[in-house]
């Protein structure tokens, strides 16, 4: 930390602070400085950047940029800011992905939001945005958003005929003699879920991917800021339904921390036991897809048969069992109620009783072994390079798990190991992914024992423990938040103003966007039989893809 | 003979076994899943398959833009019909044979082989980048995988020197099934190659190319080659049960349950491993196709050859 501190010291900034224990946040006063702090960042060993989130400031004219650089092996983290011009035709910084391959898509998502032009980036198209939007910058403060909606009629016309122009260019220069052609692989195809993979390729052979992303970009950013601070919960948990507790946890998290509260300790305990919940709910649907790639769906039914346990337990603490809406800030939502955890029980043993035939036909299963230990591969450097986490990251023998690096809610007393494969192949995300739901059984029981034995000796009072409250108007600041995800670390840039009743700005990472952006990557040369094979291996969810 | 062709073994019994199969294909692998399956409809959810080709006859055929429809809807009959041709040749029981010949096994072999041409064509015709895609997966797959199909469908006959269904099941015996046993699990391995199934299933692989040659049929076309799909099922199976398990012949009283049961057998073998190999690529299966099974299926002649020297030498 200090050789980072001296480092940030030799720019001219407005301040440099510690942030919480692994950050240091920093201001800079000139824009123009950033490539260089980012080349001596690299250097320095801060090899990930996690993401790019502008702030649009309307009464200051300004935008705030502010870069979040991680270091995966010593736990070393910066969060970078500086200012630009609002002014359209001035809002323009220089770009770092030519250092920092990871942020492409990110500074893209930021130049399709915001309309911020980053100079000398390689590939700055629109994305995620649907062609109505283009050169709106529908997140800035003074976008009409009613106004746009006006016309839809028009708004879906741009899209077609968009559409159609790209139907008709796609075999534009393509010789006609040879075998190369453009395939879709999406959106409405059996294995693809809402993406489009442009696919080159000539005959079986993929000679380039673009992924077009998307179709189902609800704008959930925007939408936090239209819905007071309990309100916004409904649409941080939509990030992806299939683990849904942990990404209120963060949202949560980023609040408290903003209001200056500190929950119970019976709450900081259920946060990790419902969060475990939902990552086996996401997990097993994660391997199950992973098969469904390959046209074998027994894994998706039996690991359905198995959640459904789970899900019944969501279903009685919170009355829903995808969407539960939990977690909100102060704690959690509702109180425990002793059957609850019987029901929890039921779901660890149906987890025990299956797992050892699962291991045996599925995870060491020899086709899958022949087909996926040698695709896919990447590796340790590349998982810092294209800022990878999670599954996809440990996977690569990387040991990066926010819930150790950065311990949350009640982790820091959880008896837990980064699980880790080592070549990083597509096989190795599998077995991973299963080795993860036996930890996080393993932590479910932890924490389990811990609350009964807790609720016992009357340490917890279960039915009143559960919350504090949170005053409804927040002070003006920020935060961020990270927690491990299913998919892998979720960060969220909590902004608010002075007596603020909404957020002003959340920023979601999401881990799924970057998993997306190695497709084109690890499938160049391969066959078109690889790609659901790598596409499932990368456990990307269209949810948190789009946002 | 209009009894032959219209009911047993003709279009009713394989209408019959296309509706029946499908619904126990559905019931048996639902249990492997560890769901229910159909349940609705009739006991155990019987009729289930049954309203489903029934809707799908009476449904509009759609025929794209841009392709020529004579070959677009011809190669669904064509491919329905030459399907069902080598139930003519099955000795179901000791008298039903419809077509006596003692080329019955030589007819079976090549109705059998020519079939994947036929989707070719559907796929080649569809005017699809999926269908023609799908197409040109089942061309490779079919010269890869009938070579031993061939090499192994004679075994029999080379053993038994005939090539009359009828003969071949009448000599066979419990010492000839065991002499044929390595000819049968090949027959069984490219069996699942010809017919699409997993780990084999790439020509209509849905995660890559959507459905193959299927892509763009509906309605009456796509049932006829629905029929055609099961209709191949019964002749491979029916095919199989009769030159290596034989046919007829039962344990206390010889009789077609036998050979039903022995086709059942067959299908649910294939349902299992459907239910837990995920599926290889066209890579792999050229691979093993041409490196394992063409090899092994050629020292199995030489094996059949042994075997009929050495330990059925009274019998020739």
């Amino acid at each position: 930390m200090q050789s980072l501190y001296a480092l940030l010291q030799m720019y001219e900034t407005e301040y440099i602070e510690d942030y919480k224990k692994s950050w240091k946040k920093v201001k800079l006063s000139n824009a123009e400085d950033l490539l260089k702090v980012a080349k001596a960042l690299k250097a320095n060993g801060l090899k990930t950047i996690a993401t790019v989130s502008p702030t649009d400031f309307l009464e200051k004219n300004i935008i705030e940029m502010n870069y979040f650089f991680e270091d995966l092996i010593s736990k070393r983290n910066c969060w970078l800011k500086c200012d630009i011009s609002r002014e359209l035709d001035k809002c323009e910084i220089e770009s770092i992905t030519p250092l920092f391959k990871g942020a492409n898509w990110h500074e893209r998502e930021a130049y399709s939001m915001f309309g911020v032009k980053f100079l000398h980036h390689p590939d700055l198209r629109p994305i995620i945005i649907s062609q109505d939007f283009y050169g709106k910058a529908p997140f800035r403060k003074d976008f009409d958003w009613d106004a746009h909606e006006a016309n839809t009629l028009q708004n879906i016309q741009t899209i077609v005929d968009a559409f159609k122009t790209e139907e008709n260019e796609n075999d534009k220069g393509i010789d006609a003699e040879s075998s190369e052609t453009v395939l879709n692989w999406g959106p409405t195809h059996p294995a693809s879920g809402p993406i489009r993979l442009k696919v080159h390729c000539d005959g079986e052979d993929v000679i380039s991917i673009d992924p077009d992303i998307g179709f189902v970009w609800r704008a959930l950013e925007h939408l936090v800021t239209k819905k007071d601070f309990i309100g916004a919960i409904v649409a941080v948990e939509r990030l992806c339904f299939m683990d849904n507790i942990n990404s209120m946890i963060a949202y949560a998290q980023a609040v408290e921390e903003i209001a200056g509260t500190e929950i119970t300790e019976f709450a900081k305990w259920m946060r990790v036991l419902l969060g475990e919940v939902s990552r086996i709910s996401s997990h097993a649907m994660g391997m199950g897809g992973f098969y469904n790639a390959l046209g074998l769906h027994t894994v998706a039914m039996w690991n359905m048969d198995m959640r459904e346990f789970f899900l019944d337990f969501l279903e009685s603490y919170s009355g829903a069992r995808i969407a539960t809406a939990a977690i909100e800030a102060g704690g959690v939502r509702y109180g425990l109620q002793e059957n609850m955890l019987e029901e929890l029980q039921l779901a660890l043993d149906k987890f025990d009783a299956t797992k050892d035939d699962m291991r045996a036909i599925f995870v060491k299963n020899p086709t899958m072994k022949m087909r996926a230990a040698k695709q896919g591969i990447i590796t340790a450097q590349e998982v810092e390079e294209y800022s990878l986490c999670g599954v996809v990251a440990r996977a690569s023998g990387v040991k990066v798990d926010v819930r150790l690096d950065e311990p949350y809610a009640a982790y820091d007393k959880i008896n837990m190991d980064y699980v880790t494969q080592k070549t990083g192949s597509a096989n190795d995300r599998l077995v991973n992914l299963f080795e993860e739901l036996e930890q996080s059984v393993d932590i479910i029981k932890q924490a389990k024992k811990h609350i009964e034995e807790c609720i016992k000796s009357g340490k917890f009072n279960p039915t009143k423990d559960h919350m504090v409250k949170v005053p409804k108007k927040l002070p003006a600041g920020e935060a961020i938040s990270r927690v491990e995800w299913s998919r892998g670390e979720v960060l969220m840039h909590l902004v608010t103003q002075e007596k603020a009743t909404s957020p002003y700005r959340l920023k979601m990472k999401a881990p799924s966007f970057n998993h997306t952006m190695m497709l084109d990557k690890l499938l160049k040369g391969q066959t078109l039989s690889d790609i659901p094979l790598i596409f499932g291996s990368l456990y990307i969810c269209q949810g948190d893809l789009d946002r | 003979m209009i009894f032959n062709i219209v009911i047993f073994p003709g279009i009713f019994y394989v209408l019959l076994w296309t509706v029946a199969l499908f619904w126990f294909f559905r019931k048996f692998i639902a249990a492997l899943h560890k769901r229910v399956g159909p349940s609705f409809n009739g006991p155990a959810g019987s009729y289930q398959t049954l309203f489903d080709l029934s809707k799908l006859l009476t449904k509009e055929s759609i025929t794209p833009d841009g392709v020529n429809p004579y070959l677009f809807s011809i190669m669904p009959i064509l491919a329905a019909t030459i399907a069902m041709l080598p139930t003519a040749f099955i000795p179901w029981t000791q008298t039903i044979t419809v077509v006596q010949s003692e080329y019955a096994l030589l007819a079976l072999v090549v109705l059998i082989g020519i079939e994947p041409f036929l989707l070719f064509l559907t796929g080649f015709g569809s005017n699809n980048k999926y269908s023609f895609l799908g197409g040109i997966r089942v061309l490779t797959q079919m010269i890869s995988m009938e070579t031993s199909f061939f090499l192994s469908a004679l075994s029999p006959a080379l053993l038994f020197g005939t090539l009359n269904l009828n003969a071949i099941v009448e000599q066979s015996s419990w010492l000839s099934f065991l002499i044929l046993l390595p000819a049968f699990i090949l027959y069984f391995i490219a069996l699942l190659g010809l017919l699409d199934q997993p780990p084999f299933n790439i020509p209509d692989a849905e995660q890559e190319i959507v459905y193959g040659f299927y892509t763009e049929y509906s309605g009456t076309n796509y049932f006829l080659l629905k029929l055609a799909e099961f209709s191949e099922f019964m002749a491979v199976f029916a095919g199989a049960a009769t030159l290596f398990l034989g046919g007829y012949k039962g344990l206390f009283f010889d009789g077609f349950i036998f050979l039903f049961i022995k086709m059942l057998l067959i299908a649910m073998f294939m349902m299992v491993i459907r239910a837990s190999t995920p599926r290889i690529t066209m890579k792999q299966m050229l691979h093993f196709s041409w490196s394992y099974l063409v090899p092994l299926s050629l020292l199995n002649v030489a094996w059949i050859m042994l075997a009929k020297i050495y330990l059925l030498g009274s019998l020739s």
